[in-house]
C-alpha cells in the first residue's frame, strides 16, 4: 500500500512537472502584441485612426488648444476667477504647473503614432489596387505630424516673424525613438517650420482629394500649408494654397439661414477637418469639446462648469451690424428667468452633435471660411486684386446687408474675430503679426496685463519643470 | 452540515465507560511552586469537571484509565493519565512566550528558541477582543518593524502594511499574504467607488496566530514575492480534547476619534472672513466696485449673492454633521466548536458581523464559515482539509478628494450652516443649488438617489495529505483553490442631481472573479543523530491565477425607481476582459544544529514567472542564517541569564513587476468617431527583470532574571534593479516606461522589550514596548545625477541620497512682515522661496539667499549644493525639495500593558509615530486666504489674518481671487504628524467558576473593549494616515466602544 501510494505521488509529481511547458507563456487580452497589430492594410487603417484620437481629446483640440488660442485673447473670459481657465486667461502659468502643458506631451504622443505609421506601413506589401490607400495613409501620417509641429511651434515658440524663427521651437523627432534617443535639444522655430513644410510637401502628392471630414486629405494639408505660410509671412504660398482649397476643393460656404444649425452637423459642406466624437460614448470617455470649455456642459449638467463668456468687446463688434447672424452665438442667461440665473452672455456656438445626448461637439480644426480669410489676408498683403471679394464672401454670408468691404487689416481682423471666436485663433492671430490687444476695462483681469505684445515672455508657454527634471537637455523658454 | 460534523465527531471521540473512582491532587505552578487556584480539571472526553480550591486542591470522579485535563488562564494546558492512581498532582507551566513555543514559518514550523530568521508573532490573544472588522487593523503597534495603516475609517477598507520600510519605488510595497501555507489574493478590489479589501473575508476570531516574516532567512523561501515581507496567517485548528463550543457576541458603537481633525470656524466668523476678502479686493480694485457706488455696497452685494441670510420662516436648517453622520452601531456573533483526539481533530465556526458606519450610507455585513479538519488514517497517512467561505456586503461612499459623493468632503469643504436643509412648509428636502457658483445640492437628497455597494464572495478550499515513510521522512502534498468574486454596483438613479450628465440616471455593474490554484509538494527530512539535528526539505510549487471581469453600464431610465441596467435605454459601457498568470517554483531548505547551541540554515528557491520575458523569467533566491545560543555555553552560564542568543542572516528575495505583460511591446485599441483605432501602447522592455532585494539581519535575544525579555535587531535591506514605471521624455511619445533602474536601501534598528513586573498567582502585570527606526535612502536612479518627481503621487523627489518620501513642492516662508513690498510680495501676503537649485561652485548671476539666511552675491560661487531661499511671489516660487520634511516617520512603534488580578484582566496597546510630515491637501479648499467667491467652510487656522491694523500674525491677508495664497500647493500644506494613540483597551472579566459551573458552562467571560480611545497629537488633521501622508478628505479613524460576552460549554 505504502509503495503504491508513493508511486502514485511520484507519478503525479512527474506528470505535473513535465506538463508545465507553456505554463509560463501568457498573452494579454486587452491589447495586441505589436508584431501582430500592423499586419494588413486594414490594420493600418485602424492605426491611422489612432493618430486622431488624442487630437480630438480635450487635452488638445477638444479644449486646451482652443483655450490657449482664445482664453489668452480679448474675446472670451472665464466664468470663474479660479481654476485652469483663469490661470490661462491671466497668463499666470508657470513651469511648476503641468496640467494644460500636457499639450506638449500629447503632441509628441501623436507625433510618435504618426512616426510609427510612417515606419511600419512603408514596409507593408499591398496589392496594387490598395496602393492608393497605402499612400493616403502615409500622407496622413506626414500631415498629422506637420500639424503637431505647427502647434508646438506656435504654443512653445515665439511668433515666427518676431525674430525670423530664431527662438526655440519644437524638438524634432521623425521616427520612433528610445528614451535615450528622445532627449534631443529643441530646434529653432525656423527649423521647426522647415520640418513642417517638408512634411506637407511629402504628404500632398500622397493624399486623397476626396472629402474625408475626420481625416487629413489633400485639401486639409493644403489648408495647413496656407496657414503655416501666413504665420511665416510667406503670403504668396498662403494665397495660392488657400485659393486652391477654395476653388478646387469639394467645399462650399453654408448659407446664412443654415449656418447656426450647421455646427451640430458632422462633416457639413464647409468643414475640412474635424475631430470625430463617438456618438455612443458618454462624456467621461470621449471628450470632444469637453472639460471646462463649453457652454453645453454647464447648461446641460450640474457638474462640470463651462467657463467661457464672450467679452463686451466682442459683443460690441455687432452694435452697428445687428443683422449679422453670428451674434446669435450668444445666449443671454437672465438673472431672474434664465436657466442658471447668471446674468451672463454665454457662447453657444457648439450646440452638441446632432443625435447625441451628451452634448459633445466635434472639434472644428479647419473650415472653408477660414481659408477665405487666409486668402484675403495673404492676398491683401501681396497686392492681389481679389482680397476684398474673398473677405466679402465671409462677411456677406453672415450679414446680407454688407454689400462691399475694403480689404484692410482692420476689416480682416474684425471678420476673424467675429467668425472664429471659440475656435482657438485669436491670440495666435494677434501675435503672429506683431499686433497687440487691449482688454476691456470691464473684463475681470485683476492685476494682470490688459495689454500684451509679442515681446512678452508669456507669449511662449513654459516647458514644465517635471519634464525638465528627467530631461535636462530641454531648454526652458525665457522668463520661466 | 454542522449536525453531520457533530455526529462524526461524537463518533470519533466516543469512549468506553470504565469504573469510576475518586481522584484527588494538588496543582502547583512550575515557576514558583505555589498552588494554583481555579484550575479547571476535566476528565478527558467527558463532561465531568471540577476546579481547584484556594490551596490548589481538587477532587474528581474518574475512571482508572482516564486522562485528566488541567486548564487555566495563563498556563499551558496539561494532560495527565490517571493510570489507576488515586492521587494525581500536576505541575503547570506558565504559557508566557516560551522558548520551545512553536511558531509558524515559511513552509513549516520552527521552535522559537532555535529560529534564526527574523519573525514577529502576533497571537490570537492580542487581537481577539479588538473591535475591528479586519485583523490587519489590530496589528498597529504590535510588532517591531511593522506598520499597519488604514486608508480610511470606512468599514471594509484596505489596511496598508509596511514591513521594514519601503523597498520598491512603484512596484508594490505590499507584503505577500499566505494563509495556512497558501499564497492568497489580497489588496483592494474596489474600482474607485468603495474600498473592498480582499483580506476582510477572514473573521479575526478564526485566526490562531499571525507571523510576519521580516528578513531573508525567514522570507526567502517565498522568493520572487518576499521582498516586502510575508504575512503568514494560521487559522484555528481543532484541539485534542472535548468538543468545546464557544459562543461570542459583542455590540459596538463608533464615532470620530480625533476632535482636532479639520476644525472649522463658525458661521459668524466665516462671514466676517469672507467680508474681509471681498473688501480687501475691492479696495485694491476700484473697477470692481465702481458700478456698485461704494466698497460697502459691493461687499454687501457679494455677500447677498453668496452668503444668503438665514430665513427661518421659509427653511429648516440642520447641523450638517448630524445630517450626514451618526453613531455607528455594530453587532458581531460567533459560534465555534473545537475538539478531537489522536485520530482526528476538527474546528468549525460560523460568524456574522453587522456594522453601520459613522457615515449614514456606510454599512458592512459579513457572514463567514470555516471548517478545518484532519484525520490520521493510519500510522503513515494523514489527511486534512480546510473550507473557508465568506460573504460580505458593503455600501459606502467614494473617499477621495473633492468627490461629490464623499460626506467628509461635503461636510468639511462645502457645507455651511446657511444652506437650507428642508422647506418649512412641506418638510421636503431643499434640493436647489446652494450657490450659483458652486453646484452643490443637498447631499441627503443626493444619497437617496444613489447606490454604491459591493458584494464579495470568497471560497478557499484546501486539501492535503502527508505520508510518513519513516518517522523522519515525510511527504506532504497540498492542493488549494482561492476563489474571490466581487460585484460592485454604482448607480445614480433617476432624480440624482448628477443626472444631467447621464440623461435620466446611470447604472453600472462590475463583476470580477479571480481564481488562484496552488499546488505544492514537499519532502521533509528531520532526524537527530545524537546531538546533531539535521533537517531538510525539497519541493515544488505551481500557481496559476485566472481573472475574469465583466462591466456593464447604461444611462437613460424611464422609470423613476429603476435600479438595474436592464431598465436603461442607452448603453454606456459594456465589455468583458480576462487575464491569466502563473508562477512555477522549486524550493529547498536544509538546517543543522549542534546540541541546541549552534544552528545553521540555508534556503533556496527558483521561481519562473509569466510576467517576464522567457530569457529573464527564471530567478534564484537564497538565504543562509545561523544562531549561536550563547547561554548554553558553560562559561556563560549565569543564574540571571535564562536564555541568550545571537543570530544573523543574509539572503535574497525579489519583487515582480505589477504589470502582467510589461515586457511586451503592444498596441492598444480604442475608437475614433464610430470606428476602431489603435496606437502603440508602451515602450517595450524585454530585459525587464525582478527587483532584487539583498537583506541582512543581526539580532540579539535575551531573557534575564526570569522577568525581562529583550530583542534587538539591526537590518539592512538593499533593493537593486528597482522596478519603475519611470518617467521618460515626452518626445518618446510616452509618459513613462516600465524599467529596472536604481537602488534603494532600508536599514535600521528594532528593539522590543517586555517586563513581567508582577508574576504572582493572583496578579500579573507586564509591560512591553517596541521601537523601530528605519533609514530609507535612494542609492541612485539610472545615474547618480538622475532625479525625478515620483510618478505615484507627484509630491516626492527621487534622487540619490534622498528619502523615498521626501516632500517636494514650493517652500512657504510665512508672510511678508517687512511693511513694504518685498520682491513683488505685498505686505501681509505669503512668501515662497524662489527655489532655484544651484550646484556647488556654480558662479551666480544674481544675488541669492541660502537656507540659513546667508546672502551670496552675484559673481560669487555657490558654497554648496542648495536652493535659493529668496522670498518671492507664488508665481516665482519653484517646486523644490522641502528640506528636512518627509512623510516617513523617524521612528515608530507601540507600547502595551497587560494586567490580571484573579479573574479580571486589563490590557492596553498604544502605537506611535514621530518625526514625519503629513500633507493636508484640503487646505486647497478651506484655507485659501480668501481665494474663492462662494461660501465655503474655512479652517480655524485662517482666523486672525493680517491687516494693516493687525500685523502681528502669521496668517496671510485675505484677498478675493488672490493668486498667491493657500489655494496653491506649497509646504504650507505640510503639518507635523507626530502622534501617540491608545489603539485598544480591553477589560475582561471571567465570571466566577462556581457561578459558571452552576450554569453548566465551562467558561464565561464579559469584556469591554475600545479602539482609538485617546490620541495625543498637535496635528490639525487625523494623524494616522496611510504611508504617503497625503490627506484628501478620507474618513478618519473611529473611536469604537465594544461590549462582549463569551461563553464556552
Amino acid at each position: 500500500m505504502k509503495k503504491i501510494l508513493s508511486i502514485i505521488l511520484v507519478a503525479v509529481l512527474t506528470i505535473s512537472l513535465t506538463n508545465c511547458k507553456g505554463f509560463l507563456d501568457k498573452t494579454p487580452t486587452d491589447s495586441v502584441v505589436a508584431e501582430n497589430a500592423l499586419a494588413t492594410i486594414e490594420d493600418a487603417g485602424v492605426a491611422v485612426n489612432g493618430m486622431y484620437t488624442l487630437l480630438k481629446y480635450y487635452t488638445m483640440y477638444g479644449s486646451y488648444m482652443i483655450m490657449m488660442g482664445d482664453m489668452r485673447g480679448d474675446l472670451l473670459y472665464p466664468r470663474e476667477l479660479s481654476g485652469t481657465g483663469y490661470i490661462v486667461y491671466s497668463y499666470d502659468y508657470g513651469s511648476a504647473q503641468n496640467s494644460y502643458f500636457s499639450l506638449w506631451r500629447n503632441n509628441y504622443t501623436t507625433i510618435n503614432r504618426a512616426n510609427s505609421i510612417i515606419k511600419n506601413i512603408d514596409a507593408l506589401e499591398v496589392p496594387s489596387d490598395k496602393q492608393a490607400i497605402k499612400d493616403d495613409y502615409i500622407g496622413q501620417a506626414y500631415a498629422v505630424r506637420a500639424l503637431c509641429y505647427f502647434d508646438l511651434a506656435r504654443l512653445y515658440g515665439k511668433p515666427y516673424k518676431f525674430d525670423s524663427g530664431a527662438s526655440l521651437g519644437a524638438v524634432l523627432i521623425t521616427e520612433p525613438v528610445s528614451p535615450s534617443e528622445a532627449r534631443l535639444p529643441r530646434s529653432t522655430v525656423a527649423e521647426t517650420y522647415t520640418q513642417i513644410e517638408k512634411d506637407l510637401a511629402t504628404a500632398l502628392p500622397l493624399l486623397s482629394k476626396n472629402k474625408n471630414t475626420g481625416h487629413f486629405n489633400y485639401w486639409a494639408a493644403r489648408f495647413l500649408q496656407a496657414k503655416v505660410a501666413l504665420y511665416k509671412g510667406d503670403n504668396e504660398t498662403a494665397y495660392t494654397a488657400a485659393k486652391d482649397v477654395i476653388n478646387n476643393g469639394p467645399y462650399s460656404l453654408i448659407p446664412r439661414d443654415e449656418f447656426i444649425d450647421s455646427w451640430a452637423e458632422e462633416g457639413n459642406d464647409e468643414s475640412i477637418l474635424e475631430g470625430l466624437v463617438n456618438l455612443q460614448s458618454p462624456i467621461d470617455s470621449d471628450n470632444g469639446f469637453q472639460g471646462s470649455f463649453y457652454y453645453n456642459l454647464w447648461f446641460g449638467t450640474a457638474n462640470t462648469g463651462a467657463s467661457v463668456i464672450p467679452t463686451r468687446k466682442w459683443r460690441q463688434l455687432f452694435t452697428l451690424t445687428p443683422q449679422d447672424i453670428r451674434i446669435n452665438w450668444i445666449d443671454y442667461d437672465d438673472p431672474v428667468t434664465g436657466f442658471k440665473k447668471t446674468g451672463e452672455y454665454w457662447l453657444r456656438k457648439f450646440p452638441g452633435n446632432t443625435g447625441f445626448t451628451a452634448f459633445l461637439n466635434n472639434p472644428r480644426i479647419m473650415r472653408l471660411a477660414e481659408a477665405y480669410l487666409i486668402a484675403a489676408e495673404a492676398g491683401m498683403n501681396s497686392g492681389k486684386g481679389d482680397a476684398a471679394s474673398l473677405l466679402l464672401k465671409v462677411a456677406q454670408r453672415a450679414d446680407p446687408t454688407v454689400t462691399s468691404i475694403a480689404a484692410t487689416m482692420e476689416n480682416i481682423e474684425i471678420q476673424r474675430m467675429k467668425e472664429l471666436i471659440g475656435e482657438g485663433d485669436r491670440f495666435f492671430d494677434v501675435m503672429r503679426r506683431n499686433g497687440s490687444y487691449t482688454r476691456d476695462a470691464t473684463d475681470p483681469h485683476e492685476s494682470h496685463p490688459q495689454v500684451l505684445t509679442w515681446s512678452n515672455d508669456r507669449v511662449a508657454l513654459p516647458i514644465s519643470d517635471e519634464e525638465r527634471v528627467i530631461y535636462p537637455e530641454l531648454q526652458q523658454n525665457p522668463g520661466y | 452540515m454542522k449536525k453531520v460534523l457533530l455526529f462524526a465527531l461524537a463518533a470519533l471521540i466516543s469512549t468506553m465507560a470504565f469504573a469510576q473512582s475518586r481522584v484527588t491532587g494538588t496543582v502547583t505552578s512550575k515557576e514558583d511552586g505555589g498552588p494554583i487556584p481555579g484550575v479547571n480539571v476535566m476528565v478527558k472526553g467527558t463532561r465531568t469537571g471540577s476546579f481547584t480550591d484556594e490551596n490548589g486542591k481538587y477532587s474528581i470522579n474518574a475512571p482508572a484509565n482516564a486522562t485528566l485535563v488541567f486548564t487555566s488562564v495563563g498556563y499551558t494546558t496539561l494532560e495527565v493519565p490517571v493510570n489507576g492512581r488515586s492521587v494525581v498532582n500536576a505541575v503547570m507551566a506558565s504559557d508566557a512566550i516560551g522558548l520551545d513555543e512553536t511558531i509558524v514559518v515559511a513552509y513549516g514550523t520552527a521552535k522559537k528558541g532555535s529560529y534564526s530568521g527574523s519573525a514577529a508573532v502576533v497571537k490570537q490573544d492580542a487581537i481577539k477582543d479588538v473591535p475591528v472588522v479586519s485583523f490587519e487593523q489590530a496589528l498597529a503597534g504590535k510588532a517591531a518593524g511593522v506598520q499597519a495603516m488604514s486608508y480610511s475609517g470606512q468599514p471594509g477598507s484596505e489596511v496598508e502594511i509596511s514591513v521594514r520600510g519601503y523597498g520598491s519605488l512603484n512596484a508594490s510595497n505590499k507584503p505577500l499574504y499566505v494563509i495556512d501555507g497558501v499564497p492568497a489574493t489580497s489588496g483592494d478590489w474596489g474600482t474607485g467607488n468603495i474600498s473592498i479589501s480582499a483580506m476582510n473575508y477572514l473573521n479575526p476570531s478564526d485566526i490562531e496566530s499571525i507571523t510576519i516574516l521580516k528578513d531573508a532567512a525567514a522570507a526567502s523561501l517565498y522568493g520572487s514575492r518576499a521582498s516586502n515581507g510575508v504575512i503568514l496567517i494560521t487559522t484555528k485548528k481543532g484541539k485534542e480534547g472535548d468538543l468545546v463550543s464557544t459562543f461570542k457576541a459583542n455590540a459596538s458603537v463608533s464615532y470620530f476619534s480625533y476632535k482636532k481633525h479639520m476644525e472649522m470656524v463658525n458661521d459668524a466668523q466665516n462671514e466676517a472672513l469672507q467680508r474681509m476678502s471681498f473688501r480687501n479686493y475691492a479696495e485694491a480694485n476700484p473697477s470692481a466696485w465702481s458700478s456698485y457706488g461704494s466698497v460697502d455696497a459691493y461687499v454687501q452685494s457679494m455677500l447677498d449673492v453668496n452668503y444668503p441670510a438665514f430665513d427661518y420662516d421659509k427653511y429648516i436648517y440642520k447641523d450638517w454633521e448630524k445630517a450626514l453622520f451618526q453613531k455607528g452601531i455594530s453587532q458581531n456573533y460567533e459560534y465555534s466548536i473545537s475538539g478531537g483526539n489522536d485520530k482526528g481533530k476538527i474546528y468549525a465556526s460560523v460568524a456574522y458581523t453587522d456594522q453601520h458606519g459613522v457615515v449614514k450610507i456606510d454599512y458592512l455585513r459579513r457572514f463567514s464559515a470555516t471548517v478545518n479538519g484532519e484525520a490520521k488514517l493510519n500510522k503513515w497517512l494523514k489527511l486534512g482539509g480546510i473550507i473557508q467561505y465568506s460573504w460580505q456586503y458593503q455600501t459606502g461612499h467614494q473617499d477621495g478628494w473633492s468627490s461629490k459623493d464623499n460626506p467628509m468632503f461635503i461636510w468639511k469643504a462645502v457645507m455651511i450652516d446657511r444652506w437650507p436643509y428642508a422647506y418649512k412648509a412641506t418638510g421636503e428636502l431643499y434640493e436647489e443649488e446652494f450657490s450659483t457658483r458652486f453646484n452643490t445640492i443637498n447631499p441627503v437628497g443626493q444619497y437617496k438617489h444613489q447606490i454604491n455597494d459591493a458584494t464579495q464572495h470568497r471560497v478557499i478550499l484546501k486539501g492535503w495529505a502527508e505520508v510518513a515513510f519513516t518517522d523522519y521522512l515525510k511527504l506532504k502534498s497540498t492542493l488549494a483553490s482561492d476563489y474571490l468574486y466581487v460585484h460592485d454596483k454604482f448607480n445614480w438613479l433617476y432624480g440624482h442631481p448628477n443626472f444631467y450628465a447621464y440623461g435620466t440616471g446611470y447604472a453600472s455593474d462590475k463583476h470580477r472573479n479571480v481564481n488562484k490554484v496552488v499546488s505544492s509538494t514537499t519532502l521533509n527530512f528531520d532526524k537527530m543523530f545524537d546531538v546533531h539535528h539535521v533537517s531538510a526539505m525539497v519541493g515544488w510549487e505551481a500557481e496559476r491565477e485566472k481573472f475574469n471581469g465583466l462591466r456593464l453600464g447604461k444611462t437613460d431610465f424611464s422609470y423613476l425607481g429603476a435600479t438595474e441596467s436592464i431598465m436603461g435605454t442607452t448603453l454606456d459601457e459594456g465589455y468583458a476582459w480576462s487575464y491569466e498568470e502563473s508562477l512555477l517554483s522549486l524550493l529547498s531548505s536544509a538546517s543543522y544544529d549542534f546540541n541546541s547551541k549552534y544552528y545553521l540554515t540555508g534556503t533556496f528557491r527558483r521561481d519562473g514567472s509569466s510576467r517576464l520575458a522567457p530569457n529573464t523569467r527564471w530567478g534564484n533566491f537564497w538565504s543562509v542564517s545561523g544562531t549561536w545560543r550563547f547561554s548554553k555555553e558553560k562559561f556563560l552560564e549565569f543564574p540571571w541569564l535564562n536564555d541568550g542568543k545571537i543570530r544573523g542572516s543574509y539572503g535574497t528575495s525579489g519583487t515582480l513587476p505589477s504589470d502582467l505583460f510589461g515586457y511586451m511591446s503592444v498596441y492598444d485599441y480604442g475608437y475614433y468617431g464610430s470606428d476602431g483605432a489603435s496606437y502603440p501602447g508602451n515602450i517595450a522592455n524585454t530585459d525587464l527583470t525582478w527587483e532584487k532585494n539583498k537583506n541582512w539581519n543581526i539580532g540579539l535575544d535575551a531573557t534575564l532574571f526570569d522577568r525581562y525579555t529583550l530583542s534587538v535587531e539591526y537590518f539592512n535591506r538593499k533593493t537593486t534593479d528597482l522596478l519603475l514605471d519611470a518617467s521618460v521624455a515626452s518626445t518618446t511619445g510616452f509618459g513613462s516606461t516600465l524599467m529596472n533602474k536604481g537602488s534603494m536601501v532600508n536599514r535600521g534598528w528594532e528593539v522590543s522589550v517586555n517586563v513581567d513586573i508582577i508574576k504572582k498567582q493572583d496578579m500579573e502585570l507586564s509591560v512591553g514596548a517596541n521601537w523601530t527606526r528605519v533609514h530609507n535612502e535612494i542609492l541612485k536612479l539610472s545615474t547618480d545625477d538622475e532625479a525625478m518627481v515620483d510618478p505615484n503621487w507627484g509630491w516626492f523627489y527621487w534622487k540619490k541620497g534622498y528619502n523615498y518620501y521626501q516632500w517636494y513642492t514650493r517652500t512657504y516662508l510665512g508672510i511678508n512682515k517687512t511693511g513694504s513690498d518685498l520682491n513683488g510680495v505685498k505686505p501681509g501676503w505669503p512668501m515662497y522661496a524662489r527655489g532655484v537649485f544651484y550646484s556647488k561652485g556654480e558662479t551666480l548671476s544674481n544675488d541669492i539667499i541660502l537656507r540659513d539666511g546667508t546672502v551670496v552675491k552675484a559673481g560669487e560661487k555657490m558654497p554648496y549644493d542648495g536652493y535659493d531661499y529668496t522670498p518671492s511671489t507664488r508665481n516665482n516660487g519653484k517646486s523644490m525639495v522641502v528640506e528636512g520634511k518627509r512623510a516617513m516617520p523617524k521612528f515608530f512603534g507601540g507600547f502595551n500593558a497587560n494586567f490580571r488580578w484573579k479573574d479580571l484582566s486589563v490590557s492596553m496597546a498604544w502605537n506611535y509615530k514621530f518625526g514625519h510630515y503629513l500633507l493636508n491637501s484640503c487646505q486647497d479648499n478651506v484655507a485659501t486666504d480668501g481665494y474663492r467667491t462662494f461660501a465655503q467652510p474655512i479652517m480655524k487656522t485662517q482666523l486672525n489674518p493680517w491687516t494693516p491694523e493687525n500685523q502681528n500674525t502669521d496668517v496671510p491677508m485675505r484677498y478675493l481671487g488672490n493668486n498667491q495664497g493657500g489655494y496653491y500647493n506649497s509646504s504650507r500644506m505640510l503639518v507635523r504628524g507626530d502622534f501617540a494613540r491608545l489603539k485598544n483597551l480591553t477589560i475582561s472579566y471571567n465570571l466566577p467558576r462556581a457561578f459558571v459551573q452552576k450554569l453548566t458552562l465551562r467558561n464565561a467571560r464579559v469584556y469591554l473593549s475600545g479602539a482609538n480611545l485617546l490620541t495625543i497629537s498637535k496635528c490639525e488633521i487625523e494623524p494616522e494616515l496611510q504611508s504617503n501622508g497625503i490627506y484628501e478628505y478620507g474618513m478618519p479613524a473611529l473611536r469604537t466602544w465594544s461590549f462582549g460576552v463569551e461563553v464556552s460549554f
